[in-house]
């Protein structure tokens, strides 16, 4: 455990001051990576200004931006807010969709602490307490039990709910929603089936169902930005018609191949639906699914309407209301252009949200097909539909298992044998599969970068994936070889390509990533030029 | 006092009873929830068109795994070794124990008491050693080991306490007040359960009377414990939940009717009062509208 013990109770205590100070030697240690001065704080400070104005007593970190109030009756009223959302989370009527499990998680804890060594963050942090996965439930239950249940305050402390509900604790627990990814790995790690990940997500759903507080990138960025343009990138659907023109451009520069992408068409087999983040950052990624699909001819379709052509679903990560209206908006296209099923790209948390999760709201003929691209691009490469060279791909690969698809949906092999039928060099990381680490950008991290928050996650959340990447390279360190982190999902690309140039990994020891299509699509033998470009 | 006795001890059966069966029956009549698993390997979702294929995991599998979990503390001792030893160790002293005192009342009405067995006695011993030893392990590792030790609240190191006497009653109750002898126990129990000697019962001797007040104080505390909480882990429809919901199926029912339910969040982005369908289908904005026109 870190060397700064923080009790739960401290969460109510000194408003005005952190709960931790972390300095980069209480990190845990990344061999090979020069740091710098170990005394230097772990991540940047905020400024006076933002100081000034924004909550940030957990840690120093400012997530959620939450403007500090005014006058000790807005404090109060936060907190009565704050207990009627608590009492809604609680009730079986107005919190039907998680009742069940968040009753069994708030009950079932023998504080036996083994989910902590589950966690990346705690790990990552050097094991501070306030990362513990524990800290956020037990000053959860703590409240419940002495502030919700009858006769709560009696006895408080003997019964183990010693915590004091003002603003400072709330205020602390709504950035600390934000100091997990929802890998629930922890999850998976405890003996009584409790989901300490799944009170990260109702209490991000309280704060934002109740008190209308959510990460800025999330909410109003994310989904609200969704449901009203169409993409939560901001993507128009006369831009993103724009964008497939300029990517069949692409797809024609660099491999030759003219291709027409087919959009809205009708009746097609499957509707192909990207992370939209793919189209600004990984334009690759969606011209090689292009490639794949028209090389072996199946029939298929992207959409050009408004949230067809968006998978995100940022609504999985905190709020139950906006994640259905983007599920349904996502099915209705789907039924519009008449297709036998929706496939879903190279995204987890999209997969996830779409192909499981909404499984209990979808009803009569809104309940469609719909499915991961994995399996399909397994069957196209192991089954021999596609003709490849894995000689073409002759350099380290290795592979980051995506939460949302690994350990929460149970696809665990499909990628795994395509890169052992197209990488020669291909290795597992330690831990794989579904006992893998998050890369550190789960829940919506990897989108989220206010004030001094992307330092925060490279620095802390991401950093057993990366000592993941280096073990799994240790044995290729030359820098004149290049590496690939294969991540067939766009959150996690997103917080790989932070990450990397955090710690100047590619710079220094040419590791670079991406995503599975792109690697199936290098080894095309008709493709002359490297899809894979190593820039 | 015999009295008291005999009203706490069969109160606490009655409200053991109740009680368990109230917190279970509000536990599976929960509503239907998102489906939210984790998985510890490949899963239908691994191949095309997934839905046509039949649903993994029978019976036997979950069977099995709550089996493995129930009767080694399996991912204790993948997890977290040296807190599994002597909470196995207790965990196997108790389902010896319970298992006795269910022979110690079946045999009690069909052995004749003069004719039984000591064996049943040294089971009831080991029995109760290994619950002691592992508990008062427990109890150290609680409170010596910090991990351990963190959350842990004072009223369940009193728990243990109690639990560790409670042992020691039943311990002395048999080799002391019935001097360790089988044919004693036993027709001293059929005389209780068959309500044969009621003087005897309203009168009962100190040591069984101690044993029985704080045996009440556990079937008491049964509903509230971890030890029922666990068998909530394994509700089908929570750790087991890969049934999909399939057009016109029983699941389906269960939504619409759940989607029929009115929403009560107050956030500015969430139209408080309509349904639950009402407010995932229409957008705040073109409610708005609507009531603009």
């Amino acid at each position: 455990m870190g060397s700064k013990r923080v009790k739960v109770a401290d969460i109510s205590k000194d408003a005005d001051k952190k709960l931790l100070e972390l300095s980069r030697s209480d990190l845990a240690e990344l061999p090979g990576v020069d740091e710098g001065d170990g005394k230097k704080e772990a991540f940047k400070d905020l400024t006076e200004k933002q100081r000034e104005s924004y909550e940030h007593a957990l840690d120093g970190v400012c997530a959620v931006q939450i403007p500090k109030p005014k006058t000790k009756e807005e404090e109060e009223q936060l907190v009565e807010k704050f207990l009627a959302g608590l009492s809604k989370l609680l009730s079986k009527e107005d919190n039907w969709t998680f009742y069940q499990q968040l009753m069994l998680t708030l009950e079932n804890c023998v504080k036996c602490q083994t989910c902590n060594d589950a966690c990346a963050i705690y790990l990552g942090s050097g094991k501070q307490d306030i990362y513990r996965p524990t800290f956020r439930s037990e000053t959860l239950r703590k409240i419940v039990n002495k502030y919700l249940k009858k006769g709560g305050k009696t006895f408080a402390k003997f019964r183990g709910n010693d915590i004091e509900l003002n603003w400072a604790t709330i205020a602390r627990l709504a950035e600390l929603a934000y100091r997990c990814t929802i890998c629930r790995r922890c999850h998976t790690f405890c003996p009584m089936g409790v989901d300490n990940g799944l009170i990260t997500h109702e209490l991000r759903k309280l704060f934002s169902e109740e008190m209308g507080i959510a990460a800025k990138e999330l909410h109003q960025s994310g989904t609200v930005q969704q449901l009203k343009v169409g993409a939560s990138t901001g993507i128009s659907p006369l831009a993103f018609e724009d964008i497939i023109r300029f990517m069949e451009e692409e797809i024609e520069e660099k491999t030759g191949k003219k291709i027409k992408i087919p959009v809205d068409k009708k009746d097609a087999d499957i509707l192909l639906v990207h992370n939209s983040g793919e189209y600004i950052s990984w334009l690759e990624n969606p011209a090689a699914f292009a490639i794949i699909f028209e090389a072996v001819g199946l029939s298929w379709t992207l959409s050009s309407e408004a949230y067809g052509y968006e998978a995100t679903n940022y609504g999985v990560w905190y709020d139950d209301v906006q994640f259905s209206r983007i599920a349904l908006k996502q099915i209705e296209i789907a039924r519009k252009l008449n297709v036998k099923k929706i496939v879903v790209g190279e995204c987890g948390h999209a997969t996830k949200a779409l192909v499981v999760i909404a499984d209990r709201i979808l009803v009569d003929e809104m309940n469609f097909p719909r499915e991961s691209a994995l399996p399909l691009l397994e069957d196209l490469v192991c089954n021999g539909k596609l003709k490849l060279d894995p000689t073409k791909n002759d350099f380290p690969v290795t592979l980051h298992d995506p939460c949302n698809m690994v350990r929460l949906m149970g696809i665990v092999e499909p990628q795994r044998r395509v890169l052992r039928k197209i990488c020669p060099q291909f290795r597992e990381m330690t831990p794989k599969g579904v006992d893998n680490y998050c890369c550190g950008g789960g829940s919506g991290f990897a989108v989220m970068s206010p004030m001094n928050f992307q330092d925060w996650r490279v620095t802390v959340s991401g950093r057993m994936k990366v000592k993941q990447i280096l073990d799994a390279f240790s044995d290729v360190t030359d820098p004149d070889i290049p590496k690939y982190v294969c991540a067939p999902c766009s959150n996690c690309k997103g917080q790989l390509r932070d990450l990397l140039a955090h710690y100047a990994l590619t710079e220094n020891q040419r590791i670079y990533y991406g995503g599975l299509v792109e690697l199936i699509v290098n080894a095309m033998p008709d493709v002359k030029e490297p899809f894979i470009k190593w820039e | 006092m015999g009295v008291i006795v005999l009203i706490v001890f069969y109160g606490s059966i009655i409200f053991c009873v109740i009680a368990s069966s109230v917190k279970i029956a509000r536990f599976a009549s929960a509503p239907l929830h998102l489906k939210w698993e984790y998985y510890r390997g490949s899963t239908a979702y691994e191949a095309i068109d997934w839905w046509t294929k039949e649903p993994p995991a029978g019976a036997a599998h979950k069977l099995k795994s709550i089996l493995l979990d129930v009767l080694f503390l399996r991912e204790y001792f993948q997890r977290n070794r040296s807190y599994w030893f002597y909470l196995y160790l207790f965990h196997v002293g108790t389902y010896l124990l319970i298992l006795w005192h269910v022979w110690l009342f079946a045999a009690s009405v069909v052995v004749d008491p003069d004719t039984a067995s000591r064996i049943g006695l040294v089971w009831g011993h080991v029995s109760t050693g290994l619950m002691f030893v592992g508990g008062l392990g427990v109890l150290m590792k609680r409170t010596f080991d910090e991990e351990l030790a963190l959350y842990y609240p004072p009223i369940h190191y009193l728990k243990w306490v109690l639990l560790l006497v409670t042992l020691l009653g039943g311990f002395y109750a048999v080799y002391y007040h019935f001097e360790d002898k089988a044919s004693e126990l036993l027709a001293y129990v059929q005389t209780q359960i068959t309500f044969g000697d009621l003087e005897h019962k309203l009168h009962p001797p100190f040591a069984s009377a101690a044993h029985a007040v704080l045996a009440s104080v556990w079937l008491i505390y049964f509903p509230f414990s971890h030890i029922l909480r666990l068998f909530f882990r394994y509700y089908h429809e929570l750790r087991f939940d890969e049934v999909p919901n399939v057009p016109g199926g029983p699941i389906e029912a269960r939504i619409k009717m759940l989607l029929g339910q009115k929403v009560s969040w107050s956030a500015p982005h969430i139209q408080k009062g309509k349904t639950w369908a009402e407010v995932a289908t229409q957008l705040p904005q073109d409610a708005s509208k609507e009531a603009r026109k």
